[in-house]
């Protein structure tokens, strides 16, 4: 076979993953949505509850397709679909759900080990998990001027911010992420591939260690989610938007008001005389 | 010069030890209609794949041997140009609409492939495949046959000269299959296209293809006319295709000397009227019947209304004012088009539709007091679509799941009982859906018994399957006598419902339009012209030959026509 | 009495359904395909979704948030959206802010401590009202169309038409394998506390097994989605200028749209207007 065609092959299987791991992870996604969030004192339960689906897949297949179909997934199923997208902080659960599932794939070169799939699962989880904490830090810190100078800020930050990552970690990481992957990553391997044309995967054929390169590659996609969510949350004080119009926002408001309506009034005829011709085609 | 040349290709599948295609080869003629035939993993669809470059442009393996399409190597165009040649549709052809509305999927590859007039395209292409006028619905809003055709326009859009079908009409009553048929004979005709079907229904290829291709472990054993190909009717049957019953006939007449030797067997009921001719009817003794006591009532509907949503405007009504009593010891077929509410009923039955007024009892008590989980201790429901029974990684953990769930005493022993009889001790480890098609139905029939339920509701219980693996679900269903009290079959395949069933419900339009037994039903022409159901072929060839025939079974037609004497 | 406390807790079960889910998400999805917001063109409406997804946050006087705030509501009114989507959108603002304004006005609070209360309830209802209406009220190939024309990769236009093509399948599917479960399986009784956790604990066991054979279904699935795509020439598109430039070409700036634009801005200069003068 040609090189050629081995490239569509695999081009073809890459976006069969894509499609797998985005419908499956979507539907989840949507129905976690409409499940209310239980919050006990101060804590959320704020853990992906189907993040199992994305690893299992990347563990099977090309973890760089499942992560990106999960996170895409996720976006268009409970984000979009449901009418919940919440703008540029969107992309900080992107990219780190890419991530930490891409993480977690490629550190498993043999579905077979169960340790090894058992203590990807839990890192993956870890790394998503421990990035979201960073950025909600760094939110804090962003927002709030002289964040070192507050007494006591920083530590109580620091406290419930870490506690919040250990708990979801711990809890909702083992029961929703790590039993469950080592539940299905067995019992799918060698089964599910046939399904989809392809080799199960094994050591010789895995995308080998993860290299410096590739966490470089993340830390850099990591410092853009981070950027993106600190645009999309605290940059709303940069500007001084009140002044602005106190003063001469009346009469600048005034002659938006006056263009407007002469705007519609100029449409409102335009309108009427299209329908008039309309009907005037209609009835020749 | 052929339209279509393949010549000694093999072909492995990536991970297979064995080759799907051996040495392969094949003409097929520009505006020829093929048939292909052979059983159930043969290779037909991977003969198919080969055609449209899937194989080997999109899936790997290894591949060998050449394959022309208009005097041009598969392996030296692309995929898109091929697929401008040759249009596909696949079996499972609701994973290949890829838009929400129909006028945007049937034109979507054009769109792809930049043609500017991609909507006048997509329109001519609706408009071939007769869904003209549906051109802003969604996809969702199409019945199953529909959403057939709608794949269909999807592949004509582009204009192809060939056109392949995977089991084209599967799951579809007669009167969608027909339409089906007639649209790829126009095609066929009108158009000028090549058309290959991959089909086990053979009165339809008697119908409408002109030439058969019989696959046997991915060989082609031979490629015939097809009233020459129909007529052999032990090497198709060797290969698990059942000739039509006309044919069948014919040959067991012939073998009995009744018919001429060497004549050539009649393929349609039109054939088989003339070329019997001579025999007459002979007045058979009515059976006994024994008018006993009518058994006890198993299930009754009381004004049983029911609907379901959608999603704009009212709720559609499925069911109003339904009055219905289900007896012990009955084997039931319900029989009616697609969308007459058959799958409805059963749910009905196994409460997980609940009914919009109306009450429903079983076992004298109402099914509105008992949970769903309750109630499948009594009715238990195998889905049409068998895949959906299989939640467990084996056949084993399956049939164990209900009864381990309900700590039945002997759970162990129970499922190796039920893996014994439906033959499945060699697969138990298995996972069900990586089994063959017969297996897995009888695998989704062990599941369903394996509560002992009183009642059985089985959904089209024989769709999809080839004549071999039909028959041998047949023995099952009849060997489960014993096990379950009533059992009721949701399907389609009137041989099926005359071999078996002793009670005939006919839905129509959300009410129950008959009910009695195979005599009652088919003999009523005007019932079966308003339902739109058809009784098999050798009925209908019975009942040509003289109106009072009434035969279910090709033996039963032998043993009612005797020859004429000349005198 | 008990009988009417069984209907309606029936009731209440049912309209939680899976069944329910599925037809209010795709009563979103297509259900309000003919309202004047869906006939509008997605880069206009995209565009209007920016301006209210940000500017908000940056107002604090409370008549420009409450006319930012009616405009979306009528908006959304005219988009039809399902019930269970503006159920989730009350849920939400209650569980963000609103909780602490009722309490707040519940136990007296004046003036001073409603006010900064009031304004952030009405910038998240702002921001979350204006994207259902966008989001929730244009038809997903709109949407995804109007995305393009701002650039965003191809794979996520597809994605989203596709995924509102296969939801009801996906769902249906899910739906099914969860029957099964719950008809061979037995739950634990759930009338004490200890029930209710068990059963809870039940309830989770399963949706997570499920998965394993929705998987495998699934993955049968999009084998011959992605083969079909190929032959459909989706691959081909991607790489091609003209495809792209057919596909917005279905795109048009009506007087509809130019229309709600400057109605949007007419209102909202109105409100700007408004708190100049109060």
């Amino acid at each position: 076979m040609s090189a050629n065609q081995k490239q569509t092959a695999m081009q073809s299987q890459k976006l069969m993953i894509f499609v797998l791991s985005m419908s499956l992870y979507g539907l989840a996604t949507l129905f976690t949505e409409l499940i209310p969030k239980f919050q006990v004192g101060l804590v959320e339960f704020s853990v992906e509850y189907f993040l199992f689906i994305p690893l299992v897949l990347a563990m099977l297949f090309d973890p760089l397709s499942a992560a990106l179909g999960a996170a895409t997934g996720e976006l268009v199923f409970s984000e979009i679909m449901l009418g919940q997208f919440g703008g540029l902080g969107e992309l900080e659960k992107f990219l780190t759900v890419t991530i930490g599932v891409y993480l977690a794939g490629r550190m498993v070169r043999n579905p077979k080990n169960r340790a090894l799939v058992g203590a990807a699962a839990f890192l993956g989880t870890a790394a998503q998990l421990f990035m979201g904490m960073v950025v909600d830090i760094l939110k804090v810190q962003f927002a709030v001027e002289d964040f070192e100078a507050v007494a006591g800020l920083p530590e109580s930050v620091f406290f419930t911010e870490g506690f919040a990552f250990l708990n979801d970690l711990l809890f909702s990481g083992i029961l929703f992420c790590l039993l469950p992957t080592l539940y299905l990553v067995p019992r799918l391997y060698g089964k599910i591939e046939p399904l989809l044309g392809m080799r199960p995967r094994t050591a010789e054929n895995s995308l080998g260690k993860i290299s410096l390169k590739t966490i470089v590659v993340c830390l850099a996609f990591f410092a853009c989610a981070a950027a993106a969510e600190l645009l999309a949350s605290s940059g709303m004080e940069l500007i001084d938007w009140e002044a602005s119009w106190a003063e001469s926002g009346t009469a600048m408001a005034v002659g938006i008001a006056a263009a407007a309506i002469l705007a519609l009034a100029v449409l409102a005829v335009l309108k009427k005389r299209a329908a008039s011709i309309d009907k005037a085609v209609e009835r020749p | 010069m052929s339209l279509i040349h393949i010549q000694d290709l093999t072909f492995t599948y990536p991970g297979a030890s064995t080759p799907i295609l051996r040495n392969f080869s094949l003409d097929v003629e520009a505006g020829d209609f093929l048939a292909v035939v052979g059983n159930n993993g043969c290779g037909k669809s991977t003969l198919c794949k080969t055609l449209n470059g899937l194989i080997p442009h999109f899936i790997a393996g290894d591949f060998s041997g050449t394959v022309l399409v208009d005097g041009e190597n598969t392996l030296d165009m692309d995929v898109g140009t091929l697929a401008r040649r040759v249009g596909y549709v696949y079996q499972d052809f609701e994973n290949q609409i890829v838009r929400p509305t129909v006028l945007d999927d049937a034109s979507y590859a054009c769109l792809n492939y930049g043609m500017e007039d991609y909507l006048d395209r997509g329109k001519k292409a609706l408009e071939l495949s007769g869904l003209s006028g549906r051109e802003k619905d969604y996809i969702w809003q199409l019945s199953g046959g529909q959403t057939h055709l709608l794949a269909l326009a999807g592949a004509l859009a582009l204009g192809p000269d060939v056109l392949i079908l995977d089991e084209p009409i599967a799951q579809l009553d007669p009167a969608h299959a027909d339409r089906i048929y007639q649209i790829l004979r126009d095609l066929n005709q009108k158009q000028g296209k090549t058309i290959i079907v991959i089909e086990h229904h053979t009165e339809y290829i008697a119908d409408y293809c002109r030439h058969v291709l019989l696959m046997k472990d991915g060989r082609a054993v031979w490629k015939l006319p097809v009233r020459e190909a129909l007529g052999r009717v032990e090497e198709l049957e060797e290969s698990s295709i059942f000739p039509p019953q006309v044919t069948i006939a014919a040959s067991r007449l012939q073998k009995q000397g009744r018919y001429l030797p060497c004549a050539p067997l009649p393929v349609t009921v039109s054939e088989g009227t003339r070329a019997f001719q001579k025999l007459s009817w002979k007045t058979q003794p009515a059976p006994e019947k024994a008018k006993a006591e009518p058994p006890r009532p198993v299930a009754s509907f009381f004004n049983v209304s029911a609907s379901y949503r959608s999603v704009k405007g009212e709720p559609h009504k499925v069911f109003e004012d339904l009055n219905l009593t289900l007896r012990s010891g009955e084997n039931i077929a319900l029989v009616g088009t697609n969308g007459a509410g058959k799958s409805t009923l059963m749910k009905l039955l196994t409460g997980l539709i609940r009914p919009g007024s109306g009450n429903i009892s079983l076992g004298g008590r109402l099914i509105s007091e008992a949970s769903p989980e309750e109630i499948s201790q009594t009715v238990s429901l195998v889905y049409q679509n068998p895949e959906d029974m299989f939640i467990k990684d084996s056949i084993k953990n399956d049939i164990a799941y209900a009864m381990q769930a309900r700590k039945i005493p002997d759970w162990e022993e129970k499922t190796r009982l039920l893996l014994k009889r439906f033959r499945l001790t060699d697969l138990a480890n298995r996972d069900g859906r990586l089994l063959s098609g017969g297996q897995m139905r009888r695998a989704s029939l062990a599941i369903g018994v394996a509560l002992n339920p009183k009642i059985l509701l089985l959904d089209e219980p024989t769709a999809n399957l080839d004549i071999a693996t039909r028959k041998e679900i047949m023995y099952t269903l009849k060997e489960m006598k014993d096990i379950t009290e009533t059992v009721m079959i949701a399907t389609h395949d009137m041989q099926l419902v005359c071999e078996w069933a002793d009670r005939i419900l006919v839905l129509h339009q959300g009410r129950v339009a008959a009910d009695g037994t195979r005599d009652e039903i088919f003999a009523d022409r005007r019932l079966l012209d308003l339902v739109g159901i058809r009784p098999p072929e050798i009925f209908a060839l019975g009942r040509a030959l003289d109106e009072r025939a009434l035969c279910y079974t090709v033996d039963d037609f032998l043993n009612a026509f005797k020859e004429t004497r000349d005198e | 009495m008990s009988k009417w406390m069984q209907k309606l807790s029936e009731n209440i079960l049912d309209k939680f359904s899976m069944d329910f889910l599925r037809s209010q998400v795709l009563k979103n999805a297509y259900g309000n395909d003919d309202t004047v917001i869906a006939g509008l063109d997605p880069r206009i409406l995209l565009a209007w979704y920016l301006f209210f997804a940000i500017v908000p946050w940056f107002a604090d006087d409370i008549p420009f948030l409450l006319g930012c705030f009616l405009l979306v509501m009528v908006t959304t009114v005219l988009a039809r959206v399902a019930g269970l989507v503006l159920f989730l959108f009350v849920l939400g603002i209650f569980t963000q802010t609103g909780y602490l304004l009722i309490f707040t006005l519940l136990f007296g609070g004046d003036a001073s401590s409603v006010a900064p209360l009031l304004v952030l309830t009405l910038k998240v209802a702002t921001v979350s009202l204006a994207s259902v209406t966008v989001f929730s009220g244009l038809d997903p190939d709109r949407l995804s169309n109007g995305l393009m024309w701002y650039g965003c990769p191809e794979r996520l236009s597809f994605s989203i038409s596709y995924a509102y093509r296969m939801l009801p399948i996906l769902m249906e599917e899910f739906q099914n394998v969860l029957l099964s479960y719950r008809l061979r399986g037995n739950p634990p009784a759930h009338d004490t506390a200890a029930g209710k956790i068990r059963y809870l604990v039940y309830q989770v066991r399963i949706i997570i097994q499920s998965f394993y054979p929705l998987m495998l279904n699934t993955a049968k699935r999009s084998r011959t989605t992605v083969e079909a795509l190929e032959l459909r020439g989706y691959r081909y598109a991607q790489s091609s200028r003209q495809v792209r430039r057919m596909k917005l070409a279905s795109l048009k700036v009506t007087l509809n749209d130019l229309i709600f634009l400057t109605a949007s801005i007419l209102w909202t200069a109105v409100s700007i207007l408004a708190s100049g003068l109060i």
